[in-house]
């Protein structure tokens, strides 16, 4: 029924090959029908992200972008292709599979917090822990409030809270077990400038202690932010940019 | 997930919808206090009935003339048992240990002084206090001569004392019954009631003396009787009733123009009735079941399409299918124990209501009644919690995420 509790942190983050890129997709391709009509989200995508990089995912709406980040996040499978995560083939994986993997290596930020309203923001850090059957599930979510400023507000509820406070749970949440990929979806989309930056000032944090962050937006101001660009248009991507500005970070 | 967790969301669902909650678990409330109730007082029934029996006497039976129904019986001519049946029975009946003939009378007139009751006579033989086990303890009982020669003496029951006024020392006293002088020689052993009725309300008189106030009964008498030993209760109707039927000339196809009824009997006619209820208690179980089943899987289903983006977000941290099934199973059956633990309280409480009525037999709630009562409700919380928590379970995580 449960699978073997984690013991230590091997589990959570292999012991790999640091040159193992984190993502590799290869002639990535989603097709599902709408209607009469097969849509085509993507049309063969190759990307490979390597560990600890801040990568911005852009395109506009309709590109195949959220098709993308839902493969990459292992919410969903792609029609054909293959991919990688921490080296390991995700691509023809069982939904039970797919779900260990999520709980394991993925951390979702999502534009709308998703924070279950009725629990204290560390029974919510918690959640994820719950289902991997971690040890010392209190301890490891306390240790993600603190790393994201939260220590006094953990015993509160989500509507007790500012919506940065909010998205600050949300990351913690993320964080807790330690994944391989953050993956954040919009995640200022919610929050007004000043709270926004702060957020991203917390992702420049977490990439300087070695996350690996994909960050989706169509903002153009939080995928300046990022070291690496991709923009995905009709399900292909457009462009891959680097800009070097390891010191632009404030 | 691990089952801990999962109880306590379930329960702290349960808690921040508590009226929802309540209102759903109602018919699971009324199905398991109405088999809380019902079996607790048939029980009590059974408990209370039992006694009475062994008080009634130890495989006794009794018999008496009785027109049977229908065509055949208003063919047959004088219905009677005379006193020469009855001597027929205690000389021809081997399996019978005592035999006392009765002549009773609902409402004989009992005088002392000024007071004046009315009261069930009983005439009967020396031997009718072993039968019914019914001794005296204060006095003495009757004597095979009181009986023989017709002699003017009664025994009373302990009811009578108190609806006179009297004590212990009108032993040697003189009643009027019926206009006669009886001498009182001695009281009866407290019984108690049954159903409301006194069974220490009575007068004993010999049954010789009772035939000559009464003679009109010297046709219609009864007959109590004592089988002698369990095993010999059927064997001594047989003899019984072939006796009767040859002494009364009936043929083969004639019915019996008299009836036999032992202890054995009145059990099954009570076993009988107390299994009607219990099949009208699962009627009404059974109703109130599905009733309350289809309550908790629409609530369950509107919990389910309330928290679909729960359900996303529980999928996207790690959650698998069998994990959502699991919690929205557990807090289906949650509904439902909690549903049934507030029936058994609700039965417990009307059965010590029930309890506190005088009249009223003391109800005891067997331990596997509680059982039974967690049991269906946590079986109706499993049944009806599937499909909701299936269609929990098998949601897309993507979808779900979107859900607005």
């Amino acid at each position: 029924m449960r699978d073997k509790p984690i013991v230590n942190d091997s589990m959570a983050a292999p012991a790999l090959d640091p040159a193992t890129p984190v993502i590799r997709l290869e002639g990535i391709t989603k097709e599902y029908p709408m209607g009469e009509e097969l849509v085509r989200a993507l049309k063969g995508v190759d990307l490979t992200i390597g560990r600890n990089e801040l990568v911005a995912v852009m395109g506009p709406s309709g590109s195949g972008k959220s098709t993308l980040m839902n493969i990459l996040g292992c919410l969903d499978v792609p029609t054909a292709g293959r991919y990688w995560l921490d080296g390991e083939d995700v691509a023809g994986m069982t939904q039970s599979a797919l779900a260990r993997v999520r709980g394991r290596r993925i951390g979702f930020v999502f534009q709308t917090f998703e924070l279950l309203p009725r629990q204290t923001a560390l029974r919510n850090v918690e959640l994820p822990l719950t289902y991997t059957g971690a040890l010392d599930r209190r301890g490891r979510a306390v240790e993600a409030l603190e790393r994201v400023g939260l220590a006094d507000r953990m015993s509160h509820r989500p509507s007790q809270m500012s919506g940065g406070q909010r998205q600050r749970v949300a990351i913690a949440r993320a964080l807790v077990q330690r994944p391989s990929l953050l993956l954040a979806d919009e995640p200022t989309g919610n929050l007004d400038t000043q709270t926004g930056d702060e957020i991203l000032n917390l992702f420049a944090d977490l990439h300087r202690e070695g996350q690996t962050i994909v960050i989706v937006t169509h903002e153009p101001d939080v995928a300046a932010r990022c070291e690496r660009i991709v923009r995905i248009r009709d399900g292909m991507v457009e462009s891959d940019t680097t800009t070097e500005q390891p010191d632009a970070l404030p | 997930m691990m089952i801990l967790p999962n109880v306590q969301n379930a329960l702290e669902q349960l808690w921040s919808h508590k009226l929802r909650s309540l209102l759903t678990v109602l018919g699971i409330i009324i199905a398991v206090t109405s088999t809380i109730t019902v079996v607790g007082v048939i029980q009590g029934f059974t408990t209370y009935v039992a006694e009475f029996l062994q008080g009634l006497g130890t495989n006794a039976m009794w018999v008496w003339p009785e027109r049977p129904p229908g065509e055949a019986g208003k063919r047959l001519g004088r219905i009677e048992l005379d006193e020469h049946d009855v001597e027929a029975i205690e000389r021809g009946c081997p399996a019978l240990a005592r035999v006392s003939p009765l002549v009773v009378r609902q409402t004989a007139k009992l005088r002392y002084g000024r007071e004046e009751i009315t009261i069930p006579i009983e005439g009967c033989s020396a031997e009718y206090h072993a039968i019914r086990n019914f001794p005296v303890n204060v006095g003495r009982p009757f004597a095979v001569v009181d009986v023989e020669r017709a002699h003017q003496v009664c025994v009373v029951g302990r009811e009578v004392l108190r609806k006179l006024n009297l004590d212990e020392d009108i032993v040697g006293d003189f009643l009027l019954l019926q206009g006669r002088r009886f001498r009182v020689i001695g009281i009866l052993e407290e019984k108690g009631s049954f159903l409301g009725n006194s069974q220490d309300n009575l007068v004993l008189v010999p049954y010789t003396m009772a035939l000559k106030i009464y003679p009109s009964a010297r046709r219609k008498m009864a007959i109590t009787a004592q089988a002698v030993s369990e095993k010999a209760v059927p064997e001594a109707r047989a003899q019984i009733v072939n006796l009767l039927r040859r002494r009364h000339a009936l043929s083969a196809y004639q019915p019996n123009d008299f009836n036999v009824l032992t202890q054995d009997e009145i059990l099954e006619a009570f076993n009988k009735m107390s299994l009607v209820a219990t099949v009208v208690l699962a009627g009404i179980v059974g109703i109130s079941l599905l009733v309350g089943g289809i309550g908790i899987m629409n609530v369950m289903l509107v919990s389910v399409t309330e928290r679909t983006r729960e359900i996303g977000l529980r999928k996207a941290v790690g959650a698998r299918r069998r994990d959502i099934l699991l919690q929205f199973l557990t807090e289906a059956v949650a509904l439902s124990v909690v549903g049934g633990g507030l029936g058994i309280a609700l039965g417990y409480a009307l059965c010590s209501l029930a309890s506190l009525h005088p009249q009223m037999v003391d109800v005891v709630v067997p331990w596997w009644a509680v059982a039974l009562g967690f049991g269906i409700s946590a079986t109706t919380g499993v049944v009806f919690g599937l499909v909701p928590a299936a269609k929990a379970a098998l949601l897309n995580p993507i979808d779900a995420l979107r859900h607005e």
